[in-house]
């Protein structure tokens, strides 16, 4: 599983991995049923609180794209949710916007533009 | 056409082995004399009805497992000659151990009155020892098929790391088989302990297993699985379901990485696979992550998800390049 976090992002750490685990499985990392690696693995190679992966991964649960199993661990319910994808994308563009001065204004007038 | 010529080859060896002791049961003693000590004394009994059908099967194993190997050669040539040739070794060295030792163990016990009679000629052990080695490494050489290209001629995979963004990778896998190995050898630990503890049963072939079951889990505990992690400290991978040891491997020895098939036969079986220059953690076939050392050598490691750890490694060795 590949996760990025993006140091600058000022959003609460554990939406952040939430939505780096959405970006995974959304890029096909995972299909449903597959397990994702322990929560532990996850904290330790992201140098974070695992209880911090922990909540995000309960976020994704009531989602409904993550189902818990005792003695199985976390594995995947369902194909990531489109939307959820490209807003998670959009979130990227406009961060991306911000560091080269643009304004949320300027990206939805360049959107308008793309149509 | 190769799977042909090895089908055909292993049925006249498994005739041969059929027609062989059966012609001659009439001249044989019972039981026979199937093992020989020094100076050709035998030392070693077994009915003809055993006699006939270990031969037979020992040798139907190996020509099942040269016939697995062969096929699964021939369908990529290019990438994994290495599982065919074995195949072509196995099919004809074991072909002509296997008609070996059925042939002059019948040709010792011909006409023996009883089984301490037979007697081994002296070059039979030496022959069965060395002909059959040299022929499968002839076979080995001729079924070798042509060079594969090692290394992918394509741009490894990468992928794009923006600043001040952290990536990581992590993977794991583990084969169900070897963990469910492991978990019987724990489980009959636990029986054999208690039942020699509390007295129930004493020594003899319980105590001889526990090493063995005692092995087993120790070595089930460090290749049953595998996780792996790739992060801007390097690549770290851990043994075991405990995930220790850990080897850890940083970034600035690695020259590249990219992921490909590669399956058991080719590497030489399942576990930990060295030969020089190349080492491979092999838990189960398919999907393979390769490092490519700065120093020549590889490492590769059966595991899930590899294209994308491949991809990131090359990134962050990239990135090290740059900065």
């Amino acid at each position: 599983m590949l996760l990025t976090l993006d140091l600058n992002d000022a959003r609460p750490l554990h939406e952040q991995v939430a939505g780096a685990i959405r970006r995974a499985i959304g890029e096909g990392s995972y299909a449903p049923g597959d397990r994702l690696p322990p929560a532990r693995d996850l904290a330790d190679a992201l140098g974070i609180n695992p209880n911090t992966v922990l909540r995000a991964l309960r976020e994704l649960r009531e989602e409904g794209l993550l189902e818990f199993r005792r003695g199985r661990g976390v594995s995947v319910a369902r194909h990531a949710d489109g939307r959820a994808l490209l807003r998670e994308r959009a979130r990227e563009l406009l961060d991306e916007a911000k560091r080269y001065g643009y304004r949320r204004e300027d990206v939805i007038t360049l959107l308008e533009e793309l149509t | 056409m190769n799977i042909r010529i090895a089908a055909l080859s292993g049925a006249a060896v498994t005739a041969a082995m059929v027609a062989l002791p059966l012609a001659t049961r009439e001249r044989l003693p019972e039981p026979l004399a199937v093992h020989w000590g020094p100076g050709s004394v035998p030392d070693g009994t077994a009915s003809f009805a055993v006699f006939f059908t270990a031969q037979l099967g020992i040798w139907v194993l190996m020509w099942l497992f040269a016939l697995t190997a062969v096929t699964r050669g021939a369908g990529r040539e290019a990438t994994a000659p290495a599982g065919a040739a074995g195949g072509w070794a196995l099919l004809a060295g074991g072909g002509l151990l296997a008609l070996g030792v059925s042939g002059t163990t019948v040709l010792a016990n011909l006409d023996a009155a009883s089984w301490t009679g037979a007697r081994l000629p002296a070059w039979a052990p030496v022959a069965i020892a060395v002909l059959p080695l040299a022929v499968a490494l002839a076979a080995a050489w001729l079924g070798r098929g042509r060079p594969g290209e090692r290394s992918p001629a394509a741009e490894p995979p990468s992928l794009r790391l923006r600043p001040g963004q952290r990536a990581v990778w992590v993977s794991r896998v583990s084969n169900p088989w070897l963990v469910a190995l492991t978990g019987a050898a724990a489980a009959g630990l636990v029986v054999a302990g208690v039942l020699l503890l509390t007295g129930i049963a004493t020594g003899g072939p319980l105590a001889g297993l526990v090493p063995a079951l005692a092995l087993v889990l120790l070595l089930g505990l460090f290749t049953s699985a595998v996780r792996a992690r790739v992060t801007a400290d390097g690549v770290a991978i851990g043994f075991g379901p405990l995930g220790r040891p850990v080897r850890r491997i940083s970034l600035a020895k690695i020259d590249r990485a990219w992921s490909e098939p590669r399956h058991p036969s080719q590497v030489g079986g399942w576990g930990l696979r060295g030969v020089p220059g190349g080492s491979t953690i092999m838990l189960r076939g398919g999907d393979c992550l390769v490092i490519r050392y700065r120093s020549g050598g590889e490492l590769a490691v059966s595991i899930d998800d590899a294209g994308r750890g491949a991809a990131l490694i090359n990134a962050l060795v990239a990135e090290r390049g740059v900065a």
